[in-house]
Order: C-alpha cells, then sequence, then structure tokens
C-alpha cells in the first residue's frame, strides 16, 4: 500500500523555534490532493518535506516508498515547481526546461525532445526560445510547470500553479492535472482557489498553524464535521408549502426562502434524515426539482475549520 | 476514485552518469563567464608571462646564445624550483583577479532568485551543487595556472632531454599539486563570498580582501608578540611555503614550516564548506 502512497508518519519540522508543521500523519494516495490553509500554515513546507528540500526534526516520510532523504531515487520520478519565480538568468524557455532534464540525466537528443513536448503541453511553443526574463507572469508560472512534468513524473508537486494563469490556461492545466491524476499519479498542489481546488481535487487536506485539520474527500470530510448544520438549496415552485413541511422535522435547525421565492436554503443536522423527509415530501406530490448541497465544497470546509466558522 | 490503476509507463531508458550530469551547470556557467570582456581580456594578458617563461627557457636551453657570458649569468639561466616558483607566483596573482571577477556571479544570483529548490529538487545533493560549481572556477583557473605551467614544463623537458626530467620530476608535480591546492582554496573564498554576499563588486572585493586581510593580521600578531608563528593564519604565506616545500626550495627557519601551514590549510578548507554548506539550504530558513 505504501509503495503507491505517500506517507508521514508522526512528522514534525521546526524551523528554529518556529513551527513548520507538527505531528503530521498522513497517507496520501494518487490523485489529485490540493492543500489548503491560509499563509504561513506550513503547505509548502509539507511540499518541501515530500521533496526532501528539508527535512523533519521527527518522524518519517516515504514517498512511493523511498525516503526523500534518497534524492538519487527520488527525484528521477518526482516533479516540483516552486511558487518562486526562479530560473537562471539569460536562460530560453526551452534552455530552462532541457537544462532540467539533462540534470535529471536524459541524454541530449532525448532532453530535448521531451523539452519540446513538455513546452508544447503548456502551450509555449511559440515562446520557447525567447528568454524567460521577458515572459509574463503566466508564462513563467507555465514553464514552471512544462519543467516540472518534462521528465514525466509519477509524483507532480506544484505550489500554487494557478497564480497567474487566464482563464483558458487555467481550464488546460486542470485538464493536465485530471489526466496525471486519472492516469495513477500523485498530483499535490496548494491553491489559493478555492472554488477550483472544489472542481478538480480528489481529496484535500486543511492545514493551519502546522497541525492537520482535516483530510479526505471533500465529501466525507464534511460529515464529519457536526457542530456546522448542512445546508441544501432546495429548487421548488412551492417554497413555503416545502419549509412549512420542513419546520415539523427535528432536524431542521433553519429555513431561509430564497429572494425569487424559486427556492429554500435548509440547514440539517442530520443528513439521512432530511433525504427521508425529502423523499415523503416527494411522494406527497409536491416536486421538488433540485438539492444541491452548498457547504459542501473547500470553501466551507475552509471556513468552518480554518476560518472559525462564521 | 478509480485513480489507483496505473495508465503510464515509467522511463525505461538509460541515464546519463553522475558526472556528466554534474557538468550541465559549469557548461552553462562557463558560456556566461566568457561573455564578459574582462575576462577574456585577463585571460589573454595572463598568458604574457607564460610565454616570457617560454622565451627564458628558449634562452636557457641554448647555450650557444650566452657563451661570452659569466658565471653568474649561467646560474640566472638555470630553470629549477626557484624559476617555477617565480612563474607560479606571478600567475596565481592573475588567478585571484580571475576567481574574483568571475566568482561572485556563481551562487549569489541562485540564492537571489529562489533557485537552489529548482536544482535540489532533481537528483542533485547539496555537495554536488557546491562541487559542480567549484568545477567552473576550477576550468577557468586551471586555464591560466596548471595549463601553461605543465606547458612550461614539458618545453623544458623536451628541450633539456630526460636527464633534466629524472632529476627534476617532482617540478611537475609540485606544478599540478601546488596550483590545484591554491586554486581549492581561492575557488572555495570566491564560492563562500558569492554565497554570503549579494552584490557582485563587493563579493569580488571580499574575495582579494581576504588575502590581504589575513596578511595583515598575520604580520600583526607576529610584530606585536614578537613570534613568527602569525604566518600560519596568513593563507598566502602557508600556500607558498607548501610552494616552496613542493618545489624543494629554502623554508625560513624561524617561520612555519609547511606542516603546520598544510594543517592550517586543510582547517580553512573545512571551514569554508561548512560556511557554503550552512548557507546554501534549498529553503530560506525562517528565523
Amino acid at each position: 500500500m505504501s509503495a503507491s502512497h505517500i506517507v508521514f508518519d508522526n512528522v514534525s519540522k521546526f524551523y528554529g523555534e518556529v513551527l513548520g508543521v507538527n505531528r503530521v500523519d498522513l497517507k496520501i494516495p494518487p490523485g489529485i490532493t490540493s492543500l489548503v490553509g491560509p499563509n504561513g500554515s506550513g503547505k509548502t513546507t509539507l511540499m518541501n518535506l515530500m521533496t526532501g528540500l528539508v527535512h523533519p526534526n521527527s518522524g518519517v516520510i516515504q514517498v512511493r516508498g523511498i525516503s526523500p532523504y534518497a534524492p538519487e531515487k527520488l527525484m528521477k520520478f518526482m516533479g516540483y515547481a516552486t511558487q518562486y519565480d526562479s530560473g537562471p538568468r539569460g536562460a530560453t524557455g526551452f534552455d530552462f526546461v532541457s537544462t532540467g532534464l539533462l540534470l535529471h540525466g536524459f541524454p541530449k537528443a532525448d532532453a530535448e525532445r521531451r523539452a519540446w513536448q513538455a513546452i508544447e503541453r503548456v502551450g509555449l511553443t511559440a515562446a520557447a526560445k525567447r528568454k524567460v526574463a521577458g515572459y509574463s507572469k503566466g508564462m513563467r508560472q507555465r514553464i514552471r510547470l512544462a519543467q516540472s512534468i518534462a521528465h514525466d513524473p509519477e509524483v507532480l508537486i506544484l505550489d500554487e500553479p494557478l497564480n497567474g494563469l487566464d482563464p483558458l490556461v487555467r481550464a488546460e492545466t486542470i485538464a493536465l492535472f485530471r489526466d496525471y491524476g486519472a492516469a495513477g499519479r500523485h498530483v499535490i498542489l496548494s491553491s489559493h482557489v478555492l472554488q477550483e481546488v472544489d472542481v478538480f481535487s480528489d481529496q484535500v487536506i486543511l492545514i493551519a498553524n502546522g497541525m492537520i485539520v482535516a483530510e479526505g474527500q471533500i465529501k466525507s470530510v464534511r460529515e464529519e464535521i457536526h457542530e456546522h448544520p448542512s445546508q441544501y438549496l432546495l429548487h421548488c415552485k412551492d417554497a413555503s408549502r416545502v419549509a412549512s413541511l420542513l419546520f415539523a422535522e427535528s432536524h431542521i435547525s433553519e429555513i431561509k426562502l430564497a429572494p425569487e421565492g424559486q427556492g429554500l436554503l435548509v440547514m440539517t443536522r442530520n443528513r439521512d434524515a432530511f433525504s427521508a423527509a425529502l423523499e415523503r415530501i416527494s411522494l406527497s406530490g409536491i416536486d421538488i426539482d433540485g438539492v444541491i448541497p452548498t457547504d459542501e465544497n473547500v470553501d466551507a470546509l475552509y471556513e468552518y475549520l480554518i476560518g472559525g466558522g462564521r | 476514485m478509480a485513480v489507483y490503476r496505473r495508465g503510464y509507463q515509467r522511463y525505461s531508458g538509460g541515464f546519463t552518469s553522475h558526472a556528466a550530469r554534474m557538468m550541465v551547470i559549469p557548461r552553462f556557467s562557463w558560456e556566461r563567464i566568457l561573455e564578459q570582456k574582462f575576462v577574456v581580456i585577463l585571460l589573454v594578458v595572463s598568458m604574457f608571462w607564460p610565454l616570457l617563461c617560454a622565451g627564458f627557457i628558449y634562452l636557457a636551453n641554448h647555450t650557444e646564445l650566452w657563451q661570452g657570458f659569466d658565471n653568474g649569468f649561467k646560474k640566472f639561466l638555470n630553470i629549477d624550483g626557484r624559476f617555477f616558483s617565480i612563474f607560479m607566483n606571478a600567475q596565481s596573482v592573475y588567478a585571484l583577479i580571475l576567481a574574483s571577477v568571475a566568482g561572485p556571479g556563481l551562487i549569489a544570483p541562485d540564492l537571489a532568485n529562489n533557485a537552489l529548490p529548482l536544482y535540489f529538487s532533481r537528483p542533485l545533493t547539496r555537495g554536488d551543487y557546491i562541487w559542480s560549481r567549484m568545477i567552473v572556477l576550477l576550468g577557468l583557473l586551471s586555464f591560466v595556472s596548471i595549463v601553461p605551467g605543465i606547458l612550461l614544463f614539458c618545453m623544458q623537458v623536451g628541450m633539456a632531454g630526460g636527464d633534466w626530467l629524472w632529476k627534476n620530476w617532482y617540478l611537475g608535480v609540485a606544478i599540478v599539486a601546488g596550483f590545484a591546492l591554491y586554486i581549492c582554496i581561492v575557488s572555495l573564498v570566491a564560492l563562500t563570498s558569492s554565497a554570503y554576499v549579494k552584490w557582485r563588486v563587493v563579493a569580488g572585493a571580499l574575495v582579494l580582501a581576504f588575502f590581504f586581510l589575513l596578511t595583515g593580521a598575520a604580520e600583526m600578531i607576529n610584530e606585536v608578540f614578537r613570534v613568527g608563528w602569525g604566518s600560519t593564519f596568513n593563507p598566502a604565506y602557508a600556500i607558498k611555503t607548501v610552494w616552496y616545500w613542493l618545489l624543494d626550495l629554502d623554508i625560513p627557519d624561524d617561520k612555519p614550516g609547511p606542516a603546520e601551514c598544510g594543517m592550517f590549510l586543510i582547517a580553512l578548507t573545512g571551514g569554508l564548506l561548512v560556511l557554503l554548506a550552512r548557507r546554501l539550504r534549498p529553503v530560506e530558513v525562517v528565523k
């Protein structure tokens, strides 16, 4: 199992007296995993620990069965793009990517072929021979992504990869993550764009003050949060009637009528009982056009677990 | 999640050797350094003294040209350890200036651009990084020191013959070993300076100042305490003493010998490596 997972076993990292991460236990399966947390929460430290760029003060890390203390083995199958605008001065986009491949140990011809493929994948072929220093922020983000995928890694670690990308490129980049995730690779990324994380992540890791607050699939994490009632938006024509029927249920804590009268925002403390109640209402002949959970997303989880749950 | 089924092929081709990968960084660095006009001019100027020395070797090996001169002059034209020590002293100045020009641009930009994670997220260790940066300077400084030194030695062997080589083979070893030691120390000073000082000019000045300041400090110790051992802490003196020992030349009795100087240079090398390793962390350490 651990040969295909990234495992953190009681890992702590301190920078002098400053806490990086504390007693982290994680078992990250393949797929797209998003690290979500406020600035300085420890997301980048987690990534650096996975890549072996920093070593833990205590605990053990295994990346698909390989220790980050063995960079020669680890970096053969790992790609990393930092959030920094880093790159050799004067290098063109193509140089930047192909040099990385040469450092990986690919023969020159192979390195050049792979560099072109990766550059094409991020849509920078036309600008490949231009100097990185002249690239826009979004182009730099893409060339960083290209250098991280050029050697076809099994584990892709990306720090804020969607920053500065225009909507079209953002969509293409997310499609690339999905391809990687679907092929059984690890894609670990951090992002502040919670709505997007919600859409493409197979699972999330919420981190605050160096501690893991929650991890897993968004739905299962939400189900574990009992202190906040679940929110649903019901689309129905006879909203007042549905509201009155739902008020009779003991698990319903709050109901708000949507402004246009076309729906209800319902808060329940028992999802199963709520489902059963909806079924009863439907069977009684009242049309319910749609039921949408409104807090089964990273945004809500972030708010409940990190932001104080306003 | 239907993501556990592996749908990709692992790379199964061959990789280049560790040594070949290490040469990727120097190759690009050399290109950039040689784009600087001052470096090219310095490299050209540094060839003048070896050319003069070559002329001297030619004269020394053509006895018919100085038959009318006295014995003092004949002794002056002797190719021995003293001749090569003068050659090495002169070329070491060029090597030092080159290191102070080329060295500061090697690590500081990587630190300023946060590029270290980029290097270390390859199959590259911190030691590899330092070594590959060292290679840049080793190659450059060898061009003005070991290479002309060996050429002069070979020229002398070619002109003087096997007998001279039999008696003076150690001079060839001394040139290579002596310059290698010097280049290592100067390169480490330049890299450490580049790692700690962001401004290129200041870092370059620091490389030069390192030798001048320690020379001054060592002389001060000697004067204040009326001793000779203070010279041990003078890297220029320490290197010169090791050279003299390698070239089989006389070393003053009242000054530290090659053993003490060698120990100091080993300690200095270790200290510089520790300083470099402390600075070259892949991510910024929060204090």
